[in-house]
């Protein structure tokens, strides 16, 4: 089985070869000590387990399997964090703990060996847990790989992002960057305060949003600090209603 | 219960007063040629003394009415029918007393319509004045009961404080400083053992120094010393510190965790994402009557994803603002490459001189 193990921590690299090196069936193919590293080792690699640290620099754990889309065969390694735990939790996702025993660690990778070698079927549930344990974090910056190339986006810069198919295109201080996933997935992201479906295609940052303009009686169309014009549809002009309750936008 | 009755020595006191006015009115009784001096203080004595108790109910018609909900005319027209009906009391108790001191023979004073008015005058301004008294004690008591919640909540905050500070100690750090500790057994042992000996010392200093109030710099110095070492042994050659002290410095007061927190910001949002790590550099000097301290990193350009981020830096502007008012002053600033935060205290050295140090 090949492994790679994702930890900034030399020490903590150690620790976890160490405890692998019990294992004769285990191949380590690769350490990396930061997520860009680990984005790229995935990608390249593609390994049947990662040992996956959640704090790292330059990219969190769950940034990482967002951008490489990895849904399965990942064991977290975390030392504390009450969010991401809290989130391992409600999505049965399991993790190990610094500072963790040889025995959890052997428990932990039977549980994964257990899962892969039931192939497709039982790893799609697992994939699943995954895939909700990163819908419900809320971020405050977008990760996207391009061309092998990282960007990063603050959140606060968005201007208003845009569904395509089965894309989405994130608009920004007038760049447009496009990535894989769906906008009802980056809604659950984003803050309700500060970001608003107006739309079935669109999602905007309100703190763009210049005013709101009633073409003819069905049709609204919401005026961005841009100049942009999108569409609001009756259901968006509903969530978008009671913020201008209290002032002169009628 | 009224104030003055539930306290024995207040109550004492209180019936001393009235003997007085006791006298008083028995000495105008003599003035107005009404008795004799004997006659008048038989007379005017018990009187006093029953109306003292009377004058005392005042105190639950003030507290019916608190200061803070009364309007003017409801509280005038209810303190002047509290004053007619304790001055007519009054009235009835003279003219009952006297009656009776003379049906029973003990002596005798004639009351007229002239001082029977003037009874009910010296009643009805007797209660109002009372009344008044009242609300002055009243509201000095209020003065002391909001002084005494004031003193109270500011010790719930400070607690509340040193709470946060203990509450400070990053458990990320505790539980990657542990996972380090493990590591090391089996590859070094000895760096095993010194690492629980530095993470040992530096929970040690800041258990001692979040106790007080204002601790030397040099000492905090220490602990963010002690701190670097443990946080070496997990970065490595990555994270290495400059610290540039002026020496008078040295003994200047600063409240307690003030540069450690900023200390693990540095390596949290700064040096650890760097692929090459980087330098913490904090300089303190003085000028005139401050004390400056500058703490400085690299850090990376990109947004940074480390959940808190800005969080710390407004508590401890929050801090500097609860112990020094306006007289602090905390900013910090991103560069491209850097990362700045600078504070700015009152200069404050220790009462004692240098002999404690060694």
């Amino acid at each position: 089985m090949n492994v790679i193990i994702i930890d900034d921590e030399l020490l903590a690299r150690r620790l976890t070869r160490e405890y692998l090196s019990h294992h004769a069936d285990i191949n380590i193919i690769g350490e990396c000590e930061n997520g860009l590293q680990a984005v790229t080792a995935i990608a390249e690699l593609n390994p049947d387990l990662v040992f996956l640290d959640i704090h790292m620099p330059k990219m969190s754990g769950l940034e990482v399997l967002d951008v490489t889309g990895r849904k399965s065969g990942v064991i977290f390694t975390t030392a504390y964090d009450e969010y991401a735990l809290k989130a391992f939790e409600l999505h049965a996702v399991d993790y190990l703990l610094k500072p963790f025993s040889q025995e959890r660690f052997d428990a932990a990778l039977n549980q994964a060996r257990h899962l892969l070698s039931l192939g497709q079927q039982l790893t799609s549930a697992q994939s699943n847990k995954i895939d909700q344990l990163i819908r419900h974090q809320q971020i405050d910056r977008i990760a996207i790989r391009d061309r092998g190339q990282m960007h990063f986006i603050a959140i606060e810069k968005i201007d208003y992002i845009e569904a395509q198919d089965d894309y989405i295109m994130i608009h920004s201080e007038g760049k447009s960057i496009l990535k894989t996933q769906a906008l009802s997935d980056i809604e659950t992201q984003l803050d309700p305060q500060k970001f608003i479906r107006i739309h079935r295609s669109y999602v905007i940052n309100l703190a763009q949003l210049n005013r709101i303009e009633r073409v003819t009686k069905d049709s609204v169309l919401a005026i961005l600090n841009s100049g942009k014009q999108l569409p609001i549809s009756r259901s968006g002009y509903e969530r978008l209603k009671p913020l201008f309750n209290n002032s002169t936008a009628h | 219960m009224h104030p003055l009755i539930s306290d024995k020595r207040k109550l004492a006191s209180t019936i001393l007063v009235w003997l007085l006015l006791g006298v008083l009115t028995a000495k105008f009784m003599v003035l107005a040629n009404l008795a004799v001096w004997e006659t008048a203080l038989q007379f005017s004595l018990p009187v006093v003394v029953v109306f003292g108790f009377i004058a005392c109910s005042a105190f639950y018609v003030c507290t019916a009415l608190p200061i803070n909900k009364r309007r003017v005319i409801p509280t005038i027209i209810v303190f002047l029918f509290a004053s007619v009906f304790a001055g007519g009391t009054w009235l009835a108790l003279c003219l009952c007393w006297s009656s009776l001191a003379s049906t029973m023979g003990w002596w005798s004073i004639q009351l007229s319509e002239h001082t029977n008015t003037l009874l009910f005058s010296a009643g009805f301004c007797c209660y109002l004045i009372s009344l008044l008294l009242h609300d002055v004690l009243i509201a000095g008591d209020n003065v002391r009961k909001a002084e005494l919640n004031a003193a109270k909540s500011s010790i719930v905050a400070r607690e509340a404080e040193l709470q946060m500070l203990r509450a400070q100690i990053n458990p990320h750090f505790l539980f990657n400083s542990l996972n380090s500790i493990s590591a090391l057994t089996t590859i070094d042992g000895a760096a095993a053992r010194a690492m629980t000996i530095s993470l040992a010392q530096f929970f040690r200093q800041s258990l001692a120094l979040s106790t007080q109030e204002t601790i030397p710099l040099n000492q905090e110095i220490a602990l963010c010393t002690s701190f670097l070492e443990v946080e070496k042994t997990r970065f490595g050659s990555k994270l290495q510190h400059e610290f540039s002290i002026e020496e008078i410095a040295q003994t200047v007061l600063i409240p307690p965790m003030l540069l450690q927190p900023l200390i693990e910001n540095a390596i949290k949002h700064g040096i650890r994402d760097l692929s090459d790590g980087g330098v913490i550099k904090v300089e303190v000097f003085t000028r005139d009557k401050w004390l400056h301290i500058a703490i400085r990193n690299p850090c990376e350009h990109t947004p940074s994803n480390a959940i808190g981020n800005g969080l710390g830096l407004t508590n401890i502007k929050q801090r500097l603002i609860n112990i020094y008012a306006n007289q602090a002053r905390i900013r910090w600033d991103k560069t491209s490459s850097d990362f700045v935060v600078e504070i700015t205290l009152p200069l404050h050295y220790e009462a004692q001189p240098l002999e404690a140090t060694s």
